[in-house]
């Protein structure tokens, strides 16, 4: 098994499940009121390669929806890659009963083949993301559906700076590290050509 | 080192003591080490060259590394509950083809390098794979019939080796009927099978008199191993409930220490961390919990 400090080391990218872009709640059936319904599902199609403006989906899905996973652990989320690149960038978001006015005025007037049909109680809006950021993407959806942001903790904020510091300097330290060899290296081949030129004198 | 100078200096001089004056010249070649041992008490280079060969040998043995698998102490590895371990590892599998991602428990015992290893097959409570397709090797008759009854997917004997010797190997595991096992092994197909796991033999239970029975068991089982001190498989689909998975936890341990009570009294092997992973997901130590007070509800951390 791998080594109990590697593992450790990679628990530290929990915070970065915790906090960050899209670290925020949805609202759910609890929750809603008649300004912000309830988001029941979220669907994402974007195609594989990220020219024609397929990369801010990409990263969407790479960053944010994990931390809306983990902030909303009910929502279902599908994510689909085609292999079609001009096909839609499109973000599909399920409102259980009636879309939020927000989510109607922005909603672009695409097709997603891809999306699973909604239910007959939900309504969907479709996003288009071509050519968006993901966190353009993200104020979009958070504009659109209204959910509040998690605020990071004290604690939490202490460990990201942490985190910077020791990404700092490692960076550093790589430097070093990679400085320190090529001397060794290359004391080594120059010890190798002089036992050359020994071995060519006694030759001669 | 020669064997020789290994020996308690008792034994050597009693070894000496009986060589007759008319053999030892004969003797002396085969054994070169009691040349030099024979005067080492009176002579003090032959005792430092004596002590430097003994530390040598200690240098190797040391070398040889412990006989345990080195286990750090987990206080300082963040534990988690259940409930918290499957909502971290759903929102790394979030997007992920629901079909081929699954919650995976990696068992880590406490035991020694050389020691017997735990393997062994077990039912699940709540099934992880859909039915694994199973090959039946058995000479043809009611051997035949209750395989194909019992829910076999390829029955035969020829039939089965040349398909394998084509590389058309549709099944997961292969039984085989005592009968049949020496037509198989004439067959020659272990370079091929063996690769694979999927050699039939009588240590891993797959070589059966019974052979209806054991594709019954073998279809919605599980077979582990320990490898390097780990035991590592499948625990469920990443639409279970965390309940479920608990139910599937309960049923491996229990059956895991089942298995390390049933090896040998004097081989103590015990549990020592489970790790809960997942195909995209880090591995989670479980502190055996299953819920906190801020964890979801279990009914939000189950489905697709």
């Amino acid at each position: 098994m791998v080594n109990i400090f590697r593992r450790m080391r990679k628990l530290q990218s929990l915070l970065n499940v915790r906090v960050g872009t899209g670290a925020a709640v949805l609202p759910s059936v609890a929750s809603a009121n008649k300004e912000l319904p309830a988001i029941t599902r979220l669907h994402l199609t974007y195609a594989r390669k990220i020219y024609g403006g397929h990369q801010g989906a990409r990263h969407f899905w790479r960053n944010c929806l994990p931390r809306l996973k983990y902030h909303n652990p009910g929502l279902r989320m599908t994510v689909k890659q085609t292999d079609e690149q001009e096909g839609p960038a499109a973000l599909t978001i399920y409102f259980a009963e009636r879309a939020s006015n927000a989510a109607s005025l922005t909603a672009a007037n695409i097709e997603d083949k891809h999306a699973p049909a909604p239910e007959s109680s939900e309504k969907t809006a479709i996003l288009d993301v071509k050519n968006l950021g993901y966190e353009q993407i993200w104020a979009k959806v958070k504009m659109m559906t209204g959910a509040e942001e998690i605020p990071t903790t004290a604690e939490e904020e202490a460990q990201l700076k942490k985190f910077e510091q020791l990404r700092e300097q490692s960076s550093k330290d790589r430097v070093r590290i990679a400085e320190m060899r090529q001397a060794k290296k290359d004391q080594e081949r120059m010890l190798q050509e002089a036992r050359g030129e020994v071995e060519r004198l006694r030759q001669a | 080192m020669t064997s020789s100078s290994l020996l308690p200096s008792v034994a050597r001089s009693l070894l000496s003591s009986c060589r007759s004056p008319l053999r030892q010249g004969s003797m002396a070649p085969l054994v070169p080490g009691f040349q030099q041992v024979r005067g080492a008490k009176s002579n003090p280079q032959a005792i430092i060259r004596k002590n430097r060969e003994k530390e040598k040998a200690s240098v190797r043995k040391g070398r040889r590394g412990p006989r345990d698998f080195k286990q750090r102490d987990l206080k300082d590895m963040e534990q988690f509950t259940l409930c918290d371990a499957v909502r971290y590892l759903r929102a790394f599998e979030v997007g992920r083809e629901p079909s081929s991602s699954k919650y995976e428990v990696h068992i880590r015992l406490r035991t020694l390098r050389d020691g017997p290893v735990i393997r062994n097959m077990l039912r699940f409570p709540h099934s992880v794979q859909t039915e694994s397709r199973i090959c039946v090797v058995c000479p043809a008759g009611r051997h035949q019939k209750e395989a194909q009854a019992a829910g076999a997917v390829l029955v035969g004997e020829q039939e089965v080796f040349d398909n394998v010797k084509k590389g058309i190997i549709e099944f997961d595991r292969l039984i085989c009927h005592p009968d049949s096992l020496d037509a198989l092994n004439k067959a020659g197909l272990g370079r091929i099978l063996g690769p694979r796991g999927l050699m039939p033999s009588v240590k891993t239970g797959t070589v059966v008199e019974d052979v209806a029975s054991r594709v019954e068991m073998l279809r919605g089982g599980t077979v582990y191993r320990e490898r390097d001190a780990v035991i590592r498989l499948p625990i469920g689909q990443l639409a279970f409930t965390p309940e479920q998975l608990r139910d599937n936890l309960r049923a491996t341990i229990d059956q895991i220490k089942k298995d390390a009570a049933g090896l040998n009294d004097r081989i103590n092997k015990e549990i020592y961390e489970v790790v809960l992973s997942s195909t995209n997901g880090p591995g989670f130590s479980l502190n055996g919990e299953f819920k906190t007070d801020d964890s979801p509800d279990s009914a939000s951390l189950s489905g697709l």
